[in-house]
């Protein structure tokens, strides 16, 4: 257990009679640091809510989540982000009262947020080198150009490379994105999934949940299929690509095209 | 009334209820939360002072403790008080969102009330009291009245120091990230209990201290000058100037105090004239907050600053 870096131990969740995770014995899969975990599977299967109890959005019913062997049962959200966890939202956030370079610099952990530097104007030293981050990540991102303009300027897709840009300031050890292409147009998805690369490339372990497979299987090295909540597959994409009941469950005639 | 006095008169109280304007301003507007017990901080810091200024007690007076200290203690005391008592209502109630809270914190301002009438031990119960220490600051030929004026505003002044540092730096930044959206501002390790409970009690100390101030100016503190009618003045005052920015929430405060100061300057032969006098204020001040409100007086103003030459 020691390499795996993120561990989903026997979680079940249910909201309401709804058992939305787990089954009978609980949902149970692990990544490994540095791994680019790819999470599929139909709506409703799962994604969005393993995502959100990773994060501490949601708490399990039973089982729990380990990261780097440390169980995030009773973490707050907050303190499981400053673990080094990153992720996106399936349906995107921003901040509307902030400007779109300022929605990013606010992922960086600023030391200007403790009220002790505040009063001492100790953090305009910081400030700059900030700056110039957020302004490299929303270049890479291809929002580099509209770093003063409002978020409501940005379509559906621009907000989503907006939350990717004010995640990756923070340098996450592990970073969750839902469904990061929906909604993005092609020459962004190139962007972005040169970014993964490289992110998978300097180690950042990576879970991504996608319903464009073509993108996912790519650029992924694992894959995980999620079906009414629990495990139906774990495997390289190759792998999963020749497994019969995902094939059957999920990738039905896109896969064959 | 002449007119020296009135402008002396807004001057004192429209800064020192500025102070409170501002706390909530930072509160509500970019702290997102309704506190409807702003009054109860406030009457912690006027208490604070009595209690620390005071005479021990003799002859007729219930009260039990008094130290006789300096003015600058009671000032001193009264902006820790208030940030003593927020942190106690403050820790149980800022998991509340919205209306819950406004509830919550309107509630412990009624106890608060309540205590302070009926435990004669702290401030002689509903006498309150009276001949509060007032600080001889008078300058040469310039009055005491001139310098409590002077007072409130380099108290006000200094509030708009600290709160626009703090707004101005990344804290402001993660809190108006917190207000926007609280989901995606944890999803960034930004601590929104932490944040929320930090601003709560930052923002008490000025108003203890406006507190303190107030005590020395009426020498006399008593359970029914600290009603919910302070702090429904104050969220007037918000709501007239806009909650958007400090000048708003200033301008509002003082044109609010300048009405009142004005109404209650006008001299009445007879008690009946007095009677319909005070009708005919509530009547007017409602039709002056339809009337700023429809046409957003104060936000236009500050939009207008706002907008690049």
């Amino acid at each position: 257990m020691s390499q795996d870096f993120l561990s989903v131990d026997r979680v079940t969740k249910r909201f309401g009679g709804l058992q939305a995770l787990g089954g009978e014995n609980g949902l149970s899969f692990t990544v490994s640091r540095g791994t680019f975990l790819g999470l599929i599977g139909p709506n409703g299967a799962g994604k969005s809510t393993i995502f959100n109890v990773i994060s501490g959005v949601l708490k399990p019913n039973t089982g729990a989540v380990y990261l780097d062997g440390q169980n995030l049962s009773e973490t707050r959200p907050a303190e499981i982000a400053a673990h080094g966890l990153g992720r996106t939202f399936q349906t995107p956030r921003a901040f509307p009262s902030l400007p779109i370079l300022e929605n990013v610099i606010v992922g960086a952990d600023s030391a200007g947020e403790r009220l002790g530097s505040v009063l001492s104007g100790h953090w305009r030293r910081g400030e700059p080198k900030l700056k110039e981050k957020a302004a490299t990540v929303l270049q890479l991102v291809g929002l580099g150009n509209r770093m003063t303009e409002s978020v409501a300027s940005l379509s559906g897709g621009e907000l989503r490379m907006l939350e990717v840009a004010r995640q990756l300031v923070r340098d996450p050890k592990i970073l969750l994105l839902d469904e990061p292409t929906a909604g993005v147009d092609p020459s962004l998805q190139g962007k972005l999934s040169d970014i993964l690369v490289r992110l998978h490339e300097d180690g950042t372990t990576l879970i991504v949940v996608e319903h464009n497979l073509h993108f996912l299987l790519r650029i992924a090295d694992s894959i995980v299929v999620l079906q009414n909540g629990e495990l139906l597959a774990q495997g390289s994409p190759q792998a999963i690509r020749s497994d019969e009941k995902v094939v059957a469950a999920y990738l039905g005639a896109d896969h064959a095209a | 009334m002449n007119f020296e006095s009135l402008l002396v008169a807004v001057l004192t109280f429209g800064c020192l209820f500025s102070v409170l304007t501002l706390s909530l301003n930072l509160q509500y507007a970019r702290g997102g939360m309704i506190n409807f017990g702003i009054v109860a901080y406030f009457a912690v810091g006027a208490y604070a002072y009595a209690i620390v200024t005071q005479e021990p007690p003799s002859g007729l007076d219930q009260y039990l403790i008094g130290f006789d200290g300096p003015w600058w203690l009671g000032f001193l005391v009264a902006g820790v008080g208030a940030a003593g008592f927020a942190l106690l209502t403050g820790w149980p109630t800022l998991r509340l969102r919205g209306e819950y809270l406004a509830l919550t914190t309107f509630a412990f301002a009624e106890v608060l009330h309540s205590f302070l009438l009926n435990e004669r031990r702290i401030g002689n119960g509903s006498v309150g009291m009276a001949n509060v220490e007032r600080p001889g600051i008078s300058w040469g030929d310039v009055s005491d009245s001139y310098m409590f004026a002077v007072a409130a505003l380099l108290l006000m002044l200094a509030t708009i120091v600290v709160y626009r540092s703090i707004l101005v730096s990344p804290y402001g930044r993660a809190m108006d990230a917190v207000r926007d959206d609280e989901m995606a501002a944890e999803a960034v390790g930004k601590d929104v209990a932490r944040m929320r409970f930090e601003i709560f009690v930052i923002s008490a100390v000025p108003i203890g201290f406006a507190g303190a101030l107030y005590a020395m100016i009426t020498t006399l503190v008593s359970p029914d000058l600290f009603t919910a009618e302070v702090t429904f003045f104050v969220w007037i005052a918000l709501v007239l100037g806009g909650e958007r920015t400090m000048l708003g929430a200033i301008a509002g405060t003082i044109v609010l105090v300048l009405f009142q100061e004005v109404v209650r300057g006008i001299p009445f032969e007879t008690v009946r004239s007095a009677q319909i006098a005070a009708s005919v204020e509530h009547m007017l001040t409602g039709a002056i907050f339809v009337m700023i409100l429809r046409w957003q007086v104060f936000e236009r103003i500050s939009i207008r600053r706002s907008l690049p030459a």
